[in-house]
């Protein structure tokens, strides 16, 4: 790929905006600490705050078995209460300098992100170091947190199911497999999820060897990294290998998975299959022809089910990228009634790109518009700091943002119809979920292929087998 | 401990913020730039001062329709073309609509400038009324309506207690408009529609990023001078009465997460009291220290979310307070805690260190939204049209360190009143009935 850089600043002055748009990575350190923690700092002076992203390396698939949700939780307890203060103390601190501190869990990694004024560095490592290494995992703390996070997927059964659609999707299409388990839990699982089970994952995988922390913004190179490599030298590695994740094969046919959700008047679909993983080197032609098809306002599919014909207020599709490998799905939604005729819209749309592909006005239009929005996302600290903890997670280099501008201009209806032969799942080979009203329109969904169905009121993302 | 980190000094100058341009065309457009050269990409915000405080009964919706119409052709240009125009060039564009305004959002490379301001210029020039493309979009909307209304307990609730808060001001409207409305609009109502009020000088737009002001107001003049002023539309005159007592909405449906909404008549976006209700509102529900999440959600368990959202508009607004119980939660006993809360703060007022630490949370705030041209263009924006002038921004570290803790109190005693405030409760169907609270 990178051997095509030099010409293609060339090609793309040709095209109206995309020369000179690329984003290059500002000057940035990269240390190591004894214990294997990686420590990536960079400063950033536009405003006087400081940004950092720490990123631990496990997540949901280091999850036992049936128990979805531990990588998760253990994230939520991480700020409620660490070191010498207790969780309410713990948040007055954060709250008193106006920082903040987010925890999430992801697929494969567990982050704690945030931003402080500059004047507060020093607190804001002590805290991240006390989150990290001294977290009190208070058994209280986390029943409370348990019960809560139940609550919060019975709330959006009742007002967001466009968000957990896609938790179905993902757990039919990779079931069984750990990049298919929902991140934050299922009812079911985090009933299942005891005080020892965060323990043990505490134990066996958080540590030094698991740790990358990016840290951008208005802060002296030298000051912060003596006082991270001092906050953090000492502590442990984490007690297991990262155990490797499986091989996951394509869906060859189609099939659905029916949820049925009686009150709603929508129905809420989704339809994928396995894709390419995050270092894939088809990368540009990917995101410029997935552009093209879901990935923005006039996007065949939004013109589709949108624009043309009014079903839906918007349709889209898009790419998961992981470490292993990745799923591509797209999704939409529309009333009850015209549940069939948007799907049949979907999928005929998703032929016509197999049939047609794609035209060399679209390719061009599809590298202009990635060309011209991948530097809003790299402008803040908090956004670069996340790069750079991404960039080091996958083992990628600076060329993945440097070059990127060159490589999408170099990007030829050839190499889209490549993409979309080799990665774009045929019409035929998904896996489709649909949540809505099944009495509606199950008989309607029969034609798709064999429907499993389920209850939005089940306590877990899959049918019981 | 704390104490140390509190004391709030930092109030320093806004970077860049001498360097803020603004300039009205001859036509009335009035036009504010901030340049910003982080990234070589420009945030071009046009805030048209139309909401669904313009509305009346039959043409409710209408504002947020046009935010989607505004996207459909052109006399010069077919359905879709002002979307190719910008996806070509680079830029992505959206737009929203409230219940005062309704802003058009393009996020564009540098170089693509001139490209948006033609078709930008376009639409408010030439906007086309297609009844074939009408009609779809009549479909868009209703999906959207489905998605945030019909298919959301928590925007169900939300669209009864704000019509029943005001008696005669627009703001009762919901913004996405009643089913009925939608369903019949006619073409005509939209012609008058964007006629009043697509007009350049009921236009501010806001442009953020790398850009050099002195060209991009030469660029803008040849684009956007030539589009004549109309009479603006007339003034809302109406004021919401004084509420006379405290009014309940009771919703009960096959749920089961009970919800509970408080909405207590506030102020206007310029009354010079925003800050200090800014600061009381983070007190109550900003973060895992706020009273509100402590009580109800930490100590108590009787809601698992408790959140706060206050309108600032051009007209006096509402500041809400938003509960989610768990499932088979007790709406009465979270109801009488918030009460309690809210006596509490009346009574009591806040502490120093409160009102430091809500400070400081404010401060960080304000930087983290000016960290980007597109939080730029937010708030230079929502400070021109809708509080008091685009200079206030740049004055609100200053404004939140003067505020005192008997600001506050005074606030909770003018605002949190039983007999200010809208309750909205959404219960199971089941228990519904035990609550008997009826309007």
């Amino acid at each position: 790929m990178k051997t095509f850089v030099a010409t293609l600043l060339l090609l793309c002055s040709a095209c109206v905006s995309a020369a000179g748009n690329g984003v290059k990575v500002p000057p940035f350190e990269r240390v190591q600490l004894g214990n294997g923690a990686v420590v990536l700092l960079m400063e950033r002076h536009d405003v006087p705050l400081i940004a950092f992203s720490a990123v631990l390396r496990g997540g949901a698939v280091s999850d036992p078995t049936g128990e979805s949700g531990v990588a998760s939780l253990l994230a939520g307890v991480l700020q409620k209460g660490a070191g010498t203060r207790d969780a309410v103390q713990f948040a007055e601190t954060v709250a008193s300098v106006g920082g903040q501190i987010d925890t999430a869990a992801s697929t494969e990694s567990i982050s704690l992100s945030g931003s402080f004024l500059a004047r507060d560095q020093q607190l804001m490592v002590e805290l991240l170091a006390d989150m990290l290494q001294r977290p009190r995992l208070d058994q209280a703390q986390f029943d409370t947190l348990r019960a809560r996070q139940i609550e919060f997927i019975r709330a959006a059964k009742e007002s967001d199911l466009a968000a957990l659609t896609p938790i179905y999707g993902e757990a039919q299409l990779l079931a069984g497999h750990p990049y298919g388990r929902p991140v934050d839990g299922s009812e079911a699982s985090l009933a299942a999820i005891k005080h020892d089970d965060l323990q043990q994952y505490y134990q066996q995988h958080v540590g030094a060897d698991r740790l990358i922390i990016a840290v951008a913004g208005d802060f002296k190179t030298s000051q912060l990294k003596q006082r991270i490599s001092r906050a953090f030298s000492g502590w442990r590695k984490a007690g297991t290998q990262l155990a490797p994740v499986p091989k996951v094969e394509r869906v060859a046919s189609r099939r659905v998975l029916l949820v049925d959700a009686p009150d709603s008047v929508q129905s809420y679909f989704w339809a994928g299959n396995v894709a390419v993983a995050k270092n894939d080197p088809r990368r540009p032609a990917l995101e410029v022809t997935n552009t093209l098809f879901g990935g923005r306002f006039t996007s065949m599919l939004n013109t589709e089910l949108r624009i043309r014909t009014g079903l839906s207020y918007g349709a889209s599709s898009h790419f998961d990228r992981l470490l292993q490998t990745g799923h591509w799905a797209l999704a939409s939604f529309t009333q009850t009634e015209t549940t069939i005729q948007a799907l049949d819209l979907a999928l005929a749309t998703l032929d016509k790109l197999h049939e047609s592909g794609l035209d060399p006005t679209m390719v061009d239009s599809g590298k202009s518009y990635v060309q011209g929005q991948f530097p809003l996302a790299l402008e803040t600290a908090a956004q670069w700091a996340a790069q750079l903890a991404t960039l080091e997670f996958y083992g990628l280099d600076r060329r993945y943002v440097d070059d990127y501008s060159a490589q999408l201009g170099a990007v030829t209806p050839a190499d889209a119809k490549k993409v979309i032969d080799e990665v774009f799942p045929p019409s035929t080979a998904l896996s489709i979920v649909v949540v809505g009203n099944a009495s509606a329109i199950r008989e309607g969904l029969r034609k798709y292929g064999p429907i499993t169905e389920m209850k939005l009121a089940d306590p877990t993302f899959e049918p019981n087998k | 401990m704390c104490c140390i980190y509190a004391a709030p000094s930092a109030t320093a100058q806004v970077p860049g913020a001498d360097q803020v341009q603004a300039v009205t065309l001859a036509n009335g457009m009035q036009i504010i730039i901030w340049p910003d050269r982080d990234i070589p990409n420009i945030a071009l915000f046009n805030w048209v001062h139309v909401g669904s405080r313009n509305e009346v009964p039959g043409i409710t919706g209408l504002a947020h329709f046009f935010e989607h119409m505004m996207f459909n052709g052109t006399t010069t240009r077919p359905q879709g073309e002002f979307d190719r125009v910008l996806e070509a060039n680079g830029a992505r564009n959206n737009a929203f609509t409230s219940n005062d305004v309704t802003v058009y959002q393009d996020w564009l490379p540098r170089a693509a400038l001139a490209a948006v301001f033609e078709v930008e210029a376009d639409r408010l020039r030439n906007l086309a009324f297609d009844p074939k493309v009408i009609e779809s979009e009549r479909g868009v909307v209703h999906s959207e309506r489905r998605l945030r209304v019909e298919d959301s307990f928590v925007g169900r609730l939300q669209e009864q207690v704000q019509a029943t808060a005001f008696l005669a001001h627009p703001y009762q409207i919901p913004t996405i408009g009643w089913p009925s409305d939608i369903a019949s609009w006619r073409i005509e109502d939209l012609k008058t529609f964007f006629a009043t009020n697509y007009a350049p000088n009921n236009c501010t737009l806001i442009l953020v990023g790398d850009i050099e002001p002195k060209s991009a107001i030469a660029l803008a003049k040849q684009y956007f001078e030539s589009i004549p002023a109309h009479s603006p539309p007339d003034p809302i005159r109406t004021q919401e009465p004084k509420q006379e007592g405290e009014r309940r909405v009771n919703i009960s449906a096959e749920a089961q997460t009970p919800l509970v909404q408080f909405a207590y008549h506030g102020l206007s976006g310029a009354d010079p009291r925003q800050p200090a209700l800014e600061l009381m509102t983070r007190i109550l529900t900003d973060g895992d220290a706020s009273r509100l999440h402590r009580v109800l959600v930490e100590e108590q368990k009787l809601a698992i979310s408790a959140d706060s959202y206050v309108d600032r508009g051009f007209d006096p607004g509402l500041a809400w307070f938003l509960l989610t119980l768990p499932a088979g939660g007790d709406a009465k006993k979270a109801e009488t805690a918030f009460d309690l809360e809210i006596e509490r703060l009346r009574d009591s007022g806040v502490t120093a260190q409160e009102l430091a630490r809500a400070r400081s949370q404010a401060l960080a705030d304000f930087w983290r939204g000016l960290a980007t041209i597109d939080g730029k263009a937010e708030a230079l924006g929502q400070y021109a049209v809708l509080q008091g002038g685009y200079e206030r921004l740049f004055d609100m570290p200053r404004a939140y360190e003067s505020v005192t803790v008997e600001d506050i109190r005074k606030l909770a005693t003018d605002l949190l009143r039983s007999t200010n405030r809208t309750v909205g409760v959404l219960t199971a169907a089941t228990t519904a009935t035990a609550q008997g609270e009826g309007r």
